[in-house]
């Protein structure tokens, strides 16, 4: 298997504490990159990575290697756990150290040469949407920016940005395949 | 341009887009989360755009976090397996040397967890709790959400069908392991906020704070 990540997450599902800690070692700056990313404040990404990981030793002998990656499984474990203390909390409790240790993540041009084929795959895609859809899309993606966020922020109502971006996402999964 | 623009096939494909791409608001979130732990078909769904959305992942920085490996195992693993063999050892004495040498094979030998629960909180609070069985040993842990206040006590129990619930006692601390033989997915796994030290009759009287359903692991 060509995935040293899924290869450690399926020794941590049958309890191997050493695997555990080898898979902290490899995937917990990435994912701190993601915690932060999204709910933008140190102490509370500190406490969500603590999270991450119980729910990792507790959820391993959930993940299947045929239908992704280990790393994919790790992203969206710790992204729908942060997206929900996002939304759990009723305002943004910013830190200007995280948000300046995030701020500029948008692939540059020179980043983009050596990015994944997949990032390019997509990067492909998102070039066939309007340029405001393809933005809105891409901060809900990596900032778990909600429907009203975005409404708020492109000054449109709820309901045209959701009609908006439900056209775009059908659009992106015909582009993808 | 109208919500008629879409298709009612594309509905559920939809959503699961919405929900990978954390377009949606926490009571809708919710409801998705619910509906993936009883529907494979829509959790291939978000599976599907999860694999789709993937090269967006490289938007991730990567920022060197704290080693907070400490404070995650003390969470998990409050006592370590390695003291109640020894202990077991010293009260059985050394004779019965063969036997002593299967159950140290079977303390030490890991094993997969066979069922697994969350448990969370109806009203959609923070609360949320994770059970995994393996063998007959019960291992919850309270992932997010605050514990009882001073006044109050969390207990677990567990209803198998139709019966009343039984008491697996009170959670004392963020992670707490129970003996728990003959258990089936499907039973449900329950945690009620009750006054502190438990209820005194072994029956549930206060509100259920957090539960979820037995399923495979």
């Amino acid at each position: 298997m060509d995935d040293p990540i899924a290869e450690l997450l399926l020794q941590v599902a049958a309890q191997d504490r050493a695997a555990f800690r080898k898979l902290y070692s490899v995937s917990s700056s990435k994912l701190m990159g993601v915690l932060l990313r999204i709910l933008m404040n140190r102490a509370e990404s500190e406490d969500a990575l603590q999270e991450v990981f119980t729910r990792v030793w507790l959820k391993a002998s959930r993940f299947d290697a045929t239908k992704g990656r280990g790393m994919t499984w790790l992203i969206a474990l710790t992204r729908n756990l942060a997206i929900d203390h996002l939304r759990q909390r009723s305002a943004h409790i910013h830190d200007d150290d995280a948000m300046a240790e995030v701020a500029d993540t948008t692939p540059r041009a020179e980043t983009r040469m050596i990015a994944s084929g997949e990032a390019r795959r997509i990067a492909d895609c998102f070039e066939t949407l309007e340029p405001d859809k393809a933005a809105a899309l891409r901060g809900a993606y990596l900032g778990g920016l909600s429907y009203s966020d975005l409404a708020t922020s492109h000054d449109v109502p709820m309901n045209t940005m959701r009609t908006w971006l439900r056209r775009s996402l059908l659009k992106l999964k015909d582009c993808m395949g | 341009m109208s919500e008629h623009d879409f298709r009612p096939q594309d509905e559920d494909d939809l959503l699961a887009a919405e929900y990978v791409s954390g377009l949606l608001d926490l009571a809708e979130r919710m409801a998705v989360e619910t509906r993936l732990r009883n529907d494979p078909q829509f959790a291939m769904r978000v599976t599907d755009w999860e694999n789709r959305l993937v090269g967006l992942n490289d938007g991730y920085a990567e920022v060197t976090a704290p080693n907070l490996l400490t404070q995650i195992e003390a969470r998990l693993f409050p006592q370590p397996a390695k003291q109640s063999l020894w202990n077991n050892l010293w009260l059985w004495g050394s004779s019965a040397v063969a036997a002593l040498a299967v159950v140290a094979y079977l303390a030490l030998t890991p094993a997969a967890p066979s069922y697994t629960a969350t448990l969370i909180a109806d009203g959609g609070g923070t609360l949320r709790y994770e059970a995994v069985i393996t063998q007959d040993k019960l291992t919850i842990t309270r992932v997010s959400g605050d514990p009882a206040d001073a006044a109050h006590a969390h207990e677990l129990w567990i209803i198998a069908g139709d019966n009343p619930p039984v008491s697996l006692g009170v959670l004392p601390a963020d992670t707490e392991t129970i003996s728990l033989p003959g258990v089936a997915p499907g039973q449900i796994l329950a945690v009620t906020q009750e006054q502190a030290g438990g209820s005194p009759d072994g029956k549930p009287h206060g509100p259920i704070v957090a539960s979820g359903a037995l399923t495979d692991a």
